[in-house]
């Protein structure tokens, strides 16, 4: 008797959390489906069919058409590689630079907050500002592009950042690191105030100068919040589009041409929305796989 | 006692010739286009050689004058915030209840949630924006407020914030609540909510800005200068001759000036926010 | 779908007010907004008592124009009361922009009913459907007074689907004091006999480049720009972009007349002559000693207080020339419920009077010959050059459907080899993209 109760209530309970659970969750997962799902299953619907963007009166099926041309079209290859590129690049550069401003402003020495805004006011102001305001400051020219006139002044050759396709990418990464970095670096003070002092104390007792105490203290103390940090950064990486946008166009010879943009580039520029749908589709599956793997990653804490 | 003065001396002597060096570094970009905005077309790209083109000789502020005569500021900023204000609303209050169902709730279908979420959070609104539009065409939502809102209240970035703060939060807190006979909603709403301030903030900074600086949604959903917002404002000045470098600082400066002053004024309360989000993730 | 689609939406609405009570009057506040607007939506135009409205896009443009537009809807609503026209003014820092709304709002039927769109896309519109032709609002005998240019641009397929207000035309403009400090001559703005032709060009690109400021700024824009101004060079070197019937780039774009163009222009970037990527009104501020700039420049020279002159669009050395032209039309679309009503307001806002003060305005050439009558300034100077080029020189981009892809394509063809890539190969790869295009959707 009283087993059977307990099992009644237990289904109860389990019952009525499910149900709180399902009403927390439901407008937002409505919102979710309805405007971000929904046009999903449009684009991967679209990606079988031929569809010329301004003739929606003229849409052929083409099977798997757009995914055989995809496999063989170079500019795909490049658009991958350079999204891979700037995601390999970015990554430790943004978080090994917000690191560094961390441990510089860790202290909680008068003047501290100060130094924070200043690192963190390039995120401030938004990445579409940043990004016309630097392809201004990157001008080739000693005469009209700030940086290349204070290289200039200290003796180096002008470098014509983003016109060449050696340098493109390498200067929209460095704008990125530069932009981004005060938000990560915020993270990593948190998780720097985080460690317990003691732990530095007893690394001093045992003779360890800084870099010994970075090495075994600091890093290993920071280990989740940097998990934390390299993920999202990875994710914010991934769909570079912006940058390149403002920027390049793409450009030169294709140096910048990313995933999203080139999506964005044979939808609309070009009109083959079909097309473009099927580089979305992939896009989203190379996505998905690595939110999986990010998942398990995140887990093993 | 002395040798220890000194280090101290020293170490201080590092921490602010180090920061004011490496700070102002930073901030120099930002610094020539406040100081850019403020000079005459002829002298921004006349003395980039010397440092003293971070300061403006002949101060004038034609181009700020020459953007309020070109747009309607104030329209313009009035409708940016009614967009943000509807979209924050939708984020901040339906986008935490998520978030804190995904951490503290357990019903089926969590887990398989939480992985879309994170597969969401990198799926860029520019790969989808066409069929989006074809969405919004279908239900007649073009050039609506309904049309220009209600497909951004909802954010995954935001979501995965909300939950990792709100995983968190002891568990003991809720089992307290529940044993005051509080129910797992009302839990959120009386308990949760008002303790978590901070994380409110951070999503609600983070959202403004981004929003802030949304320019391919409003500018395909919507069509006449009743609706426009900022963003769509500064293009204008890229685009549209006479374009003149001055301006063009003066309106990248004003269009920073709101998301400056949020910042400030919510400083405290973000900086925890970040924080806390980060180190449980 | 739809259906299905309408359902969720309702019951994301519905979800939202159920989720949260306070916020229920912004929705509502949002609801009224969206059924009291939709102004712009040729669904709607004809309203119970009537009047038919007729909305117009264009881009947002300078101040003037802007003027102008208002002075000149005003007065038609007035004496119109039964077709009332507004206009939409579309923010855009570039034309790809621009044509981006366009295409979205293609895909749905959302397009105005008036639509103002770049010269050579009229040809994309009108091979799409997007556009209808225009010949019972402009009769052969109107068309007379517009120019040759003008009406070849705007034709397609033997019909006309567009009408342009103005044209334009690019011209060399140089820096006289520069000029003088390297001992060049003026070239002349009265006999193209006495222009520049290519070599000297190059040549004398080369002598005004200094450490101040470089020789000359060909770029415009990384856009449009570049097919637009660089264009007519391979139109003077014997080059074509397209055949006749504009359905083939290959063996056109990519022949050796083409290459050798492109990579005579190359050698102004090359050598540091021409900044690839100039600051804006670099011309203006001193920055380089010749511009190739358009008549819209002229306005903006005159009130600086820069020493300059004009002359013509460099010729070839065999003295072959040509010139740039084209400029935005105004085309009715196939989702204009009242065509009619659109095409009477186009043609009273395309007649003489009307282009006069709209070319005066923007100080671009007018597209009507009589319009010149009645605008001052024409008869001299750089403006009555840029109107003669119109009328000697002129030649309108190529007419194709897939001009979207062969401009895209040109011009970053252009700026890789501006990068150092190799000319052939990537001009092949301009002519392989663009006969791809055109088999996949017009092949008849």
């Amino acid at each position: 008797m009283a087993t059977l109760q307990r099992v009644n209530k237990k289904g109860k309970k389990e019952y009525s959390d499910n149900l709180a659970g399902f009403i927390m969750s439901s407008p937002a997962i409505i919102l979710l489906v309805a405007f971000l799902i929904i046009p999903i299953i449009y684009t991967i619907y679209y990606s079988f069919f031929t569809y010329q963007v301004v003739r929606p009166d003229n849409i052929k099926f083409n099977a798997i058409g757009n995914y055989v041309k995809l496999f063989h079209d170079e500019n795909f290859y490049v658009a991958l590689k350079n999204t891979v590129y700037f995601t390999v690049i970015v990554v430790p550069v943004q978080c090994t630079l917000a690191l560094v401003l961390a441990l510089m402003v860790s202290s909680k020495k008068k003047g501290v907050a100060i130094f924070r805004t200043l690192y963190y006011s390039p995120q401030i102001t938004s990445m579409v500002i940043i990004a016309v305001l630097w392809t201004i400051l990157y001008n080739s020219n000693a005469n009209t592009g700030l940086i290349n006139a204070f290289l200039k002044s200290i003796g180096m050759q002008p470098i014509d950042f983003l016109n060449n396709p050696k340098t493109a990418m390498n200067s929209i990464i460095f704008m990125s690191a530069w932009q981004g970095a005060g938000y990560q670096m915020m993270i990593f003070i948190a998780g720097l105030n985080a460690i317990p002092t003691e732990q530095y104390e007893a690394a001093s007792v045992d003779g360890a100068d800084w870099f010994a105490k970075l090495i075994y203290v600091t890093i290993p103390g920071l280990i989740n919040t940097i998990k934390y940090v390299l993920m999202i950064t990875l994710i914010q990486a991934m769909k570079l589009f912006t940058q390149p946008y403002i920027m390049t166009k793409g450009g030169p010879r294709n140096a910048t041409k990313t995933l999203v943009f080139y999506i964005y580039e044979q939808g609309f520029q070009k009109g083959n929305f079909g097309y473009a749908c099927s580089i979305a589709t992939v896009f989203f599956i190379i996505v998905v796989a690595l939110s999986i793997i990010v998942k398990k990653i995140s887990k093993t804490n | 006692m002395n040798n220890k003065k000194i280090n101290k001396v020293l170490g201080n002597v590092i921490f602010y010739l180090g920061n004011i060096i490496v700070g102002l570094i930073f901030v120099s970009p930002l610094l020539w286009m406040l100081a850019s905005s403020f000079k005459p077309e002829l002298e921004i790209f006349s003395n980039l050689n010397s440092l003293s083109t971070f300061i403006p000789k002949n101060f004038t502020l034609a181009n700020y004058a020459e953007v309020f005569q070109r747009i309607k500021v104030f329209t313009i900023l009035k409708n940016t915030l009614i967009y943000i204000g509807i979209v924050l609303i939708g984020d901040l209050l339906l986008g935490s209840m998520f978030g804190y169902a995904l951490a503290k709730m357990k019903y089926r279908f969590r887990g398989i949630s939480l992985t879309i979420v994170i597969a969401l959070m990198s799926m860029p609104v520019e790969a989808i924006i066409l069929p989006l539009y074809i969405e919004m065409a279908q239900l007649n939502w073009v050039n609506t407020m309904l049309g220009l809102t209600i497909p951004f209240m909802m954010n995954c970035f935001s979501i995965y914030m909300f939950y990792s703060y709100f995983i968190g939060i002891p568990d003991e807190l809720i089992e307290a609540a529940k044993v005051d006979g509080c129910g797992p909603i009302r839990t959120y709403f009386k308990i949760i909510m008002p303790i978590s301030k901070t994380v409110f903030a951070t999503v609600l900074i983070l959202d403004f800005v981004s929003r802030w600086n949304d320019f391919m949604w409003p500018f395909l959903i919507t069509t006449g200068e009743e609706k426009r917002t900022v963003q769509l404002a500064v293009q204008i000045f890229v685009g549209v001759s006479p374009i003149h470098y001055g301006v063009i600082m003066a309106v990248l400066t004003f269009a920073s000036i709101p998301m400056i002053l949020m910042y400030i004024f919510m400083q405290k309360f973000y900086v925890e926010g970040i924080a806390s989000t980060g180190i449980k993730g | 779908m739809k259906k299905v689609l309408r359902t969720l939406g309702v019951l994301a609405l519905g979800g939202m007010l159920a989720a949260c009570g306070n916020s229920a009057g912004t929705t509502k506040q949002a609801d009224s907004s969206s059924a009291g607007d939709g102004s712009s939506q040729a669904a709607e135009s004809k309203s119970a008592d009537g009047v038919t409205n007729v909305t117009i896009w264009s881009p947002t443009d300078t101040a003037a124009i802007e003027a102008w537009w208002v002075e000149k809807i005003d007065q038609w609503n007035k004496e119109n009361p039964d077709i009332q026209v507004k206009r939409e003014a579309i923010d855009r820092a570039d034309s790809y922009a621009y044509e981006n709304k366009i295409t979205t709002a293609t895909t749905s039927g959302n397009l105005p009913d008036i639509l103002y769109v770049d010269g050579p896309m009229v040809s994309y519109y009108a091979a799409n459907g997007i556009t209808v032709p225009l010949d019972s609002y402009f009769t052969a005998d109107d068309l007379k007074d517009f120019m040759p240019s003008t009406v070849q641009a705007d034709t397609y397929d033997g019909k006309l689907y567009a009408i342009a207000p103005t044209e334009s035309s690019v011209a060399l403009f140089y820096n006289k004091d520069y000029l003088d400090k390297a001992g060049i001559e003026y070239p002349s703005d009265t006999d193209i006999k006495k222009a520049w032709t290519w070599s000297q060009f190059l040549d004398n690109a080369k002598k005004l480049t200094t450490d101040d400021y470089v020789g000359t700024n060909i770029i415009m824009d990384k856009g449009e720009g570049i097919i637009y101004a660089l264009g007519q060079f391979f139109t003077e070197g014997g080059a074509e972009f397209v055949n006749e019937d504009g359905s083939k780039a290959d063996g056109y774009v990519n022949s050796d007349a083409s290459i050798k163009t492109a990579e005579y222009l190359n050698e102004f970037i090359k050598n540091g002559y021409a900044n690839l990527d100039p600051v804006k009104d670099e011309f203006l501020n001193g920055k380089a000693a010749t511009l190739l700039g358009g008549s819209w420049n002229i306005a903006d020279l005159e009130k600086s207080n820069l020493n300059w002159g004009v002359s013509y669009f460099p010729v070839a050395d065999d003295g072959k020339a040509a010139s740039p032209t084209g400029d935005w039309a105004a085309a009715i679309t196939r989702d204009s419920k009242n065509p009619d009503a659109a095409g009477k307001f186009l043609q009273w806002a395309m007649n003489s009077d009307n282009i006069a003060s709209y070319a005066s305005a923007v100080a671009k050439p007018a597209s009507r010959t009589s319009s010149y009558e009645k605008m001052e300034g024409w008869d001299s100077g750089a403006r009555a050059l840029m109107k003669w080029q119109l009328q000697n020189t002129g030649v309108s981009r190529p007419r194709t459907p897939s001009y979207s892809v062969l401009s895209t394509d040109f011009s970053t063809a252009m700026l890789n080899i501006f990068a150092g890539a190799d000319a052939k190969e990537e001009l092949d790869n301009v002519a392989k993209n663009f006969d791809e295009n055109y088999e996949m959707y017009y092949k008849k």
